[in-house]
């Protein structure tokens, strides 16, 4: 009996994405025509944000084949004039997958350069044509590229390159893909209509494959200022976040390598050609040592912890000091293997090792890698936590990480995150929006304070608007000014005003109210790759609660005294509907010909 | 005897028209108009030993039609005045149910009938005149048979007259019946039955002739129509009225509302009988006539706890049957009897508590 023996391969992020594309939203030619939309546009966006340019986009998408039914072969093509493209990032920006540049803790609309890749991917598969990425970054020259995506090895295919000149910059991304228009077309015009209420700033011009446009002029020049990029803030940061940051804190050791000893003998005044026995070269690092430089004490204590002489040094690469268990891990290159070493703890030199490896103190970790944490709250915090603020970080045990991060979550006296990395639209930029939108009789936003979940900091605004040209409730939700269109019900927004009793605030089923919601993080915590929904984060609800009620509270006074008014037009209304009723009766009752002259009892009404 | 009824009409188109002469004038002067309402309250049902029935104290509510939350239900009440005087005038009749929906025609807008009912109430109130003398009648339910004639005045029959002897099945006591004049009769006594069976089975047996009677089914609870008759044949004709109801705490109760009212009608005076005599079938009753019997029911107990707080039930066969019933904790119906012959209740029953009732 045998075991069949199971292979196992790596495979590029292409494939990986090529395999389980429908996770980043390309599930059928409905969904992937919408999603591609979607990628370039918020790329666009983006790009003009972090150079505060006021964005003008412009969307086209025409069919290959008119006469054929969907779906069918589009050309979409987005272009903006925004700053472009560096035209030697492209073929890696256009023709791999996890390229970017958004991997920093900053707010944009797209998290890792993902989507617009997938797009082309997406377009590749369904179509075989390469996509057009033209590009420019001066104004003056312009790249046109046209490429393929090598899937199983995760890199472009360049088929053509070409430079014009132009008097504009900005970006144009043509891909040719399967998509059924007349299915997603409902779709896309709602997403590009809400992109510009969320982007009052841009302006937006979509042409459909049918000859028809759609244009949305700026509202306003006044564009938010472009987010900046940060260090995370303590708050709610898990145990693996925290070994990641104190794993980059790391000590991390120096290398051997000739240059490296030709300093070291200079710093000692030796000369490499001559021979020194070991007691001599002792005698000189003793002698010397106060003067040499930390590089250098470092790896002459590796050379004399390991017994080494000068020459042998170049035969190993340390990988690891492990002061906890007083090992050193090296590699062999001449017997091509890992060896560790136990040390003795009483030597001088692996002393002066261990005080370096042993890395930052608790304090000082937490100024350097964390925002708003100054010398003041680390000591407060590592009293809060009772741990030693000179505690070295290296030397912390599994438990009291864990212990660390636990009383990050519980401490209350961290400020609230610097938001400087989020770009809110703020509550003009948002009413202006919402006014024009929506033409509504009522209308208030709010933007809440910053705050944070697992340490990304984020910001909840929210809007209100009722009556006026409104027909019915509808929700309008925005993250990092994406809208989102699919699957509302499972999204958190959709669940806080679902647990609102809104009869408390006087609103009734069906009334003519817009809830406009817009949630701006470093990272949204989205339910899955498409973008469509915001999961239910305790910190992200409560935010969203407290904007709801501050709204709804003020809506329900705006009902009140619109109640009130409606109430005195009702109270006259019904004099005049019974007075006459009760006139007409007592006439023939009191066997009168004439009516009495009642007119006069209004006069005491009004 | 026709003088009598054109008079009462005459009396209460006055009232009627005072009440609208009254509105008339305040709009004339473009002061708001307002009703003075006894209330109706339980505070203040009051009973009046002297006049042996329940009645209003002098608590009134004013209804203002200057009052937003009056003014609907002001106009109604003056809806309902003008319609009962248009009613009085033609000489038609009307239904608690016609009541509602004529309302219609004039714009007035009753939410449903209760709501109607309860302004007929309030104009009763305000006129202390049962809605039966408006010309407003419930369906009706309750009948007569006896040897007595009437003559009717509804339009259409005035100065016919009828034997209610005539037809085996009785006649229905409705708004023609009650109108009428009552002109004479050779009966010398009235028997209130509380079931349509027992009124059958007396007309079969000829109880009207053996005892010389006028038989009424009541059909449970006397309505009103019928108790104004009662009191009509009591009053006009001189005829002691004898009650016979179920061997059990409401039937008691029916025996009481006929001779003392009810607190419902208690804005309204000549609805009740104060001489009529419950003669049965009583609590000892079951056991001197050895009467199968059935348990009673936690509502037929509370009721009976209830009625012991009651004025009306502090002396007399009153309190001790009530007494008695709750000894017993048991109850007998009229058809009980059956059980010793159909005819025993009208051969042996009947004649031995009409003897008793005398001395009562």
């Amino acid at each position: 009996m045998s075991f069949e023996k199971e292979s196992f391969n790596q495979i590029s992020p292409s494939e990986f994405f090529y395999r389980n594309r429908d996770l980043a939203g390309f599930s059928n030619p409905t969904r992937s025509i919408y999603t591609s939309i979607r990628e370039l546009v918020e790329n666009s966006l983006d790009a003009c944000d972090q150079k505060g340019i006021l964005p003008n986009i412009s969307i086209n998408i025409t069919s290959v084949n008119q006469q054929q039914s969907d779906p069918k072969y589009y050309i979409l093509t987005v272009s903006d004039n925004g700053p472009g493209i560096d035209p030697k990032h492209i073929p890696l920006a256009f023709g791999t997958v996890l390229y970017g540049s958004k991997f920093g803790l900053k707010q944009a609309r797209g998290m890792f350069g993902l989507g617009a890749t997938m797009a082309i991917l997406y377009g590749q598969i369904t179509t075989n044509t390469p996509v057009h990425v033209t590009s420019s970054i001066d104004g003056h020259n312009q790249h046109e590229y046209e490429m393929l995506l090598d899937i199983q090895k995760n890199k472009p295919i360049i088929t053509k390159h070409v430079i014009r000149k132009t008097t504009k910059k900005g970006l144009t991304i043509s891909i040719c893909l399967e998509g059924d228009y007349s299915k997603a077309g409902s779709k896309i015009r709602d997403y590009i209509y809400q992109t510009s209420l969320i982007t009052p700033y841009a302006s937006i011009k979509f042409n459909d494959p049918k000859g028809n446009q759609y244009k949305y002029d700026k509202i306003t020049k006044s564009i938010p200022p472009p987010p900046t990029i940060i260090k995370p803030h303590p708050y709610g940061i898990d145990v693996e976040t925290l070994r990641r940051l104190i794993h980059d804190t790391r000590y991390k050791v120096p290398s051997f390598n000739k240059n490296i000893l030709e300093k070291i003998y200079k710093e000692l005044q030796i000369h490499h050609n001559l021979h020194y026995d070991n007691y001599e070269i002792l005698r000189t690092i003793k002698k010397r040592w106060s003067y040499l430089s930390t590089q250098t004490k470092t790896l002459l204590s590796i050379m004399l912890c390991l017994k080494l002489n000068f020459d042998q040094t170049l035969r190993i690469k340390v990988d690891d000091i492990d002061i906890i268990n007083n090992t050193l891990t090296y590699w062999d290159y001449d017997q091509s293997k890992s060896i560790t070493i136990k040390l003795d703890k009483s030597n001088f030199y692996y002393k002066y090792l261990a005080k370096e490896a042993k890395g930052d103190t608790l304090a000082m970790f937490l100024t350097k890698q964390f925002q708003r944490v100054g010398r003041h709250t680390a000591e407060k915090f590592s009293e809060f936590a009772q741990f030693k603020p000179e505690k070295r970080i290296m030397l912390m045990t599994n438990q009291e990480l864990v212990y660390l991060s636990d009383s990050l979550q519980k401490f209350t006296d961290f400020l609230s995150p610097d938001h400087s990395c989020l770009a809110p639209l703020g509550e003009t930029l948002l009413s202006k929006g919402i006014k024009k939108f929506f033409n509504p009789d009522f209308m208030f936003v709010i933007q809440r304070k910053a705050s944070a979940y697992s340490g990304f900091p984020f910001i909840v605004e929210l809007g209100v608007a009722y009556g006026g040209s409104i027909k019915g409730t509808k929700l309008y939700r925005f993250a990092n000014r994406i809208p989102l269109l699919y699957d509302e019900s499972s999204d958190v927004v959709f669940k806080i005003i679902n647990d609102i009793d809104w009869n408390r605030y006087k609103i009734k089923n069906d009334s003519p109210l817009i809830i406009v919601s817009h949630i701006c993080s470093t990272r949204i915590p989205y339910k899955t790759v498409g973008k469509e929904n915001v999961a239910d984060r305790n910190e992200i609800e409560r935010e969203l609660k407290l904007a709801l009620q501050f709204l709804a509270r003020k809506l329900s006074s705006y009902m009140s005294k619109k109640g009130k008014a409606a109430m005195e037009k009702k109270r006259v209304d019904l004099y005049f509907t019974y007075i006459p009723l009760i006139s007409k009766f007592c006439t023939e009752l009191s066997n009168n010909e004439k009516e009495p002259n009642y007119k006069k009892i209004f006069n005491e009404i009004k | 005897m026709k003088y009598k009824e054109t008079k009462k009409n005459k009396l209460l188109s006055d009232l009627l028209r005072n009440h609208g002469v009254k509105i008339y004038d305040d709009l004339d002067q473009g002061i708001f108009p307002k009703f003075l309402i006894p209330s109706r309250s339980t505070r203040n049902i009051i009973y009046d030993k002297k006049l042996r029935q329940y009645v209003l104290g002098n608590n009134a509510s004013i209804r203002n039609s200057k009052n937003i939350s009056q003014l609907r239900s002001f106009t109604q009440l003056t809806w309902l005045a003008f319609f009962a005087n248009r009613l009085i005038k033609e000489k038609k009749s009307s239904t608690l149910r016609d009541i509602y929906y004529s309302s219609q025609a004039f714009s007035i807008d009753f939410e449903d009938q209760p709501e109607s009912d309860n302004i007929i109430v309030d104009l009763e109130s305000v006129l202390s005149r049962p809605r039966e003398d408006l010309h407003i009648f419930p369906e009706e339910r309750s009948s007569i048979f006896g040897d007595l004639v009437i003559e009717y005045t509804v339009p259409g029959y005035e100065g016919k007259r009828t034997n209610l002897s005539d037809h085996p099945d009785g006649y229905l006591i409705g708004p023609s019946l009650s109108s009428a004049e009552l002109i004479e009769t050779s009966a010398n006594l009235v028997i209130a039955i509380e079931k349509g069976g027992l009124f059958t089975r007396f007309v079969e047996e000829q109880v009207d002739k053996k005892f010389k009677s006028i038989i009424i089914d009541t059909a449970g609870q006397a309505p009103r129509s019928t108790r104004y008759l009662l009191r009509r044949l009591h009053d006009e004709l001189n005829l002691p009225v004898v009650i016979l109801t179920d061997g059990d705490v409401y039937g008691e109760h029916i025996a009481m509302v006929i001779k003392s009212g009810s607190a419902n009608a208690a804005h309204l005076r000549e609805l009740t009988v104060p001489d009529a005599k419950w003669m049965g079938v009583w609590a000892s009753d079951i056991e001197k006539y050895k009467l199968p019997t059935i348990p009673m029911t936690e509502s037929d107990v509370k009721r009976i706890h209830d009625l012991k707080k009651d004025p009306r039930y502090q002396q007399g066969i009153w309190k001790s049957e009530l007494d008695v019933f709750l000894k017993l904790k048991r109850k007998a119906e009229l058809e009980a009897f059956s059980k010793y012959g159909l005819t025993n209740i009208t051969d042996k029953y009947l004649p031995q508590k009409l003897e008793l009732s005398k001395s009562l």
